[in-house]
């Protein structure tokens, strides 16, 4: 029997996981929109599980790829606004992106509560 | 858990502005502070720092208030011989406080604030669809 319906519970727990993680980073953006030298962080978007090939790594010595940083975002968008003091957090574009991070949210909880109706349904006490 | 995590980030921003707040309220209180007697400094304009600090706890960077700093700006001067604190040539230095930019000082403080409180009330939002999956 395949538990088809148990991974689909397992990605959105995933997803729900990102997105609180993606919400603390753009919390501290925000508070320290006015800290020098602050730079703002951002989450890589998630990739399919197995997507991603990572070089083995078998001695200290042994260099890893240049970019990707542990899950940070490793572009560096163009910023249009860094204070002379070096802060470079944008308001409202830490806004637009906490704004999509609720709402992308909302919907990955929406369809986890959709996917334990279904559940419901199938032992037999939905409704 | 990350969500309760980021409401204590955005407070810690919200308590440092807050600070800021505090402090342009006392330079815009003390604009016409000047001393009683000549060859005693006027009020001196306070200007108040950011620091970040990495909290262990919430493994975040949060926000603090530095050391509130003076500005060594240099005062302005008002003819007024006959003020107490007037010099020989009738000159009184009054404080180098200018209202323009500590109007300014506060709408910044002020949107930063706002930004704070808007991050707290999405993250209370993520926080009740959750609850919301048990009511389902």
């Amino acid at each position: 029997m395949s538990n088809t319906g148990l991974n689909l519970m397992g990605a959105l727990k995933t997803r729900m996981h990102w997105h609180q993680s993606r919400q603390k980073l753009l919390a501290e953006n925000v508070s320290n929109a006015d800290t020098p030298r602050f730079k703002p962080h951002d989450l890589k978007a998630p990739s399919p599980a197995g997507g991603g090939l990572v070089l083995a790594q078998t001695s200290p010595l042994h260099l890893g790829p240049a970019g990707s940083v542990n899950g940070f975002d490793p572009r560096d968008p163009k910023r249009f606004e860094t204070t002379p003091s070096g802060n470079s957090v944008n308001l409202e574009d830490e806004m637009l992106k906490v704004a999509q991070n609720q709402s992308d949210y909302q919907l990955a909880a929406s369809l986890y509560s959709k996917g334990l109706g279904l559940m419901k349904i199938a032992i037999g006490k939905g409704r | 858990m990350d969500l309760l995590k980021s409401i204590a980030v955005a407070a810690s921003g919200l308590r440092g502005q807050a600070g800021r707040m505090r402090v342009i309220a006392e330079n815009l209180a003390n604009a016409d502070s000047t001393p009683d007697r000549a060859g005693v400094d006027p009020y001196r304009r306070k200007i108040v720092t950011f620091q970040g600090r990495l909290d262990r706890e919430l493994d975040a960077q949060v926000v603090e208030l530095g050391r509130v700093e003076r500005d060594r700006g240099a005062f302005r001067t008002k003819l007024d011989p006959g003020h107490p604190a007037a010099d020989a040539a009738g000159q009184v230095r009054m404080p180098n406080v200018n209202s323009l930019i500590e109007s300014m000082d506060m709408r910044e403080a002020q949107r930063s604030y706002e930004a704070n409180l808007n991050v707290i009330s999405s993250t209370r939002r993520m926080l009740q669809r959750t609850i919301d999956i048990l009511r389902a």
